[in-house]
């Protein structure tokens, strides 16, 4: 048997954690303002114009899309500002020239994100619980949905930084992907709203799954098949998660 | 002394290809157990590249590289466990104090929480930087940020210490101290490959040279050896240098490098 160098991996992600906690202002805050300015919108004045979405007031309907927005990108900008400052600082040698697997470079990365990105799904649902008469169908559902997000958008976010060469490549990946899948992932709306034509285009959009899933676990209700959903949100946090570990595996823009 | 029965670092027939340069045009090198070993060569003659590649920052084209009977692309967690590196480029994280900085180095290679701080303090006052533990790496001076990232390199005590031109843009005095510290380490049974551009410092501690020019080793041996080789006219004044061996052997000669200098201007 080999000894795995398990306090090499727990450094790794302590790493990740002195990162995040020298920014826990900026994490932890945001999306407590962010939730209480959408209740305060959507919830008191214009909420009450809009119909309600299958039963339940405008603002509940999007509070877990409100969560999983703040937990996609902040798991996403986690790992990708991370990982490419290392490369800018060439600290990602340093480790790559230690005794430590892929899986466990990657493992910490995504470790990061997905902590920071449970921080703030949290924080959303915790005060929507606080302001809104917010029930949970499934607490464990919802927990498993976030981490399962935060893999996926943790591992893409490593993806991302492995293929930038500067900060603006980072930032046209954020705006030019990741944005507009998820303002078109149905945070806001149900899909039966939509004319047919962007109602298939939506079948095309893995976010809209994602916010799928994660809206029936906290409020058991969706516009797909529950199987469905689920199926995407698996596959894609393990693909996503195993072609980080792969393109490390190969050195992929780091390994000359 | 050396242990020609046990190889540090054994490489075969190795190359490297980048896009469009031949970095590496078949290397042959043996270093065995305990060696100070030098490897000399003008920019761009495939030090750094050589080197990556015994720490896996390089994949070498073709060819083997074992690091005590560890290939280092097959049993790689074990090869690198044996190594401490000390870069040419630095490769620090931004925000990490020099304090920090060595013992996650030390978490890195699987050392305990308490012998990671002990062997950070030891080594901040063994190279004389106890004073700026608290300091961010990247606000030091060039010659501390050096013995920054060569303390880095010996914190997990090393079998094998690779040092990627340790002693640039580091003054006389500290030079030396170096110097005193390498050998003493040498003596203890550290095996140390050193590349560096001053000549007088691989004479002074190296056990054996090799001078590599346009990615292939072009000569290798004793300082001593060497000399005797290559300078004939050696008498009790002029006895001759290694720096004057490195200059023939690399097809250079300080006039050359006078007329370079004077097409300049
Ligand atoms: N990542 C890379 N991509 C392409 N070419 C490279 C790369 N790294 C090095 N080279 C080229 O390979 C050759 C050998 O470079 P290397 O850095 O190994 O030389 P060196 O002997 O360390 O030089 P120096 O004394 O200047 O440090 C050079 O021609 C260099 O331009
Ligand atoms: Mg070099």
């Amino acid at each position: 048997m080999e000894k795995i160098n398990f306090r090499g991996f727990l450094t790794l992600v302590e790493r990740e954690y002195y990162r995040f906690f020298r920014l826990a202002v900026q994490t932890i805050f945001p999306p407590i303002i962010t939730t209480l300015l959408f209740i305060l919108i959507f919830g008191y004045s214009l909420g009450e114009k809009i119909q309600t979405i299958n039963n339940l007031p405008y603002i509940l309907y999007i509070l877990p899309g409100l969560a999983a927005m703040g937990v996609i990108s902040n798991s996403f900008s986690n790992s990708s500002t991370s990982l490419f400052m290392a490369r800018m600082d060439r600290s990602i040698e340093n480790i790559l020239a230690a005794p430590l697997s892929h899986l466990q470079i990657v493992g910490s990365f995504v470790i990061g994100g997905v902590t920071r990105g449970l921080v703030v799904g949290l924080t959303t649902l915790i005060v929507a619980k606080v302001m809104t008469p917010l029930t949970f169908s499934s607490l464990l559902g919802t927990l498993l949905s976030l981490v399962l997000i935060s893999v996926t958008f943790s591992s893409l976010g490593i993806i991302a930084a492995l293929w930038s060469e500067d900060w603006d490549h980072l930032a046209t990946f954020t705006n030019f992907v990741i944005t507009p899948f998820l303002y078109l992932g149905g945070v806001f709306y149900s899909i039966t709203m939509l004319p047919p034509f962007w109602q298939k285009v939506s079948y095309f959009n893995p976010i809209w799954y994602l916010v799928d899933d994660f809206r029936r676990q906290v409020l058991g209700i969706g516009d797909l098949p529950a199987w469905q959903s689920q199926l995407v949100l698996w596959a894609l946090a393990l693909s996503t998660f195993l072609m980080a570990v792969r393109l490390f595996q190969k050195g992929w823009k780091l390994i000359h | 002394m050396p242990d020609t029965s046990r190889t540090a670092i054994s490489i075969q027939a190795l190359k490297k290809k980048y896009k469009q340069v031949e970095a590496l045009r078949g290397v042959d090198l043996q270093i065995p157990t305990g060696e100070f070993f030098g490897l000399l060569g003008p920019n761009g003659a495939g030090k750094t590249t050589l080197i990556k590649s015994i720490v896996g920052l390089v994949r070498a084209t073709s060819g083997t590289l074992r690091v005590f009977d560890y290939d280092v692309q097959r049993d790689y967690l074990k090869a690198k466990a044996m190594i401490g590196l000390s870069p040419q480029e630095p490769n620090i994280d931004r925000y990490f104090t020099v304090r920090r900085t060595l013992e996650f180095q030390g978490g890195y290679y699987g050392l305990s929480r308490k012998e990671r701080r002990r062997r950070a303090t030891e080594l901040m006052e063994q190279f004389g930087i106890a004073d700026k533990e608290n300091d961010e790496y990247w606000k030091l001076s060039g010659g501390l940020q050096k013995r920054v990232l060569i303390a880095r390199a010996l914190l997990t005590s090393p079998k094998i210490l690779i040092l990627d031109e340790p002693t640039a843009g580091v003054d006389v005095e500290q030079r030396h101290e170096l110097w005193h510290h390498l050998k003493n380490l040498n003596k203890d049974g550290t095996t140390i490959l050193l590349t560096t551009h001053y000549i007088d410092e691989a004479e002074e501690l190296c056990n054996r040279v090799a001078i590599m020019n346009r990615g292939q080793i072009v000569e290798m041996g004793e300082p001593k050896t060497l000399i005797r080789k290559y300078c004939q006219e050696q008498t009790k004044v002029y006895p001759g240098s290694l720096e004057e061996v490195f200059l023939k052997v690399t097809g250079k000669s300080i006039h050359e490098d006078q007329s370079l200098k004077n097409g300049k201007d």
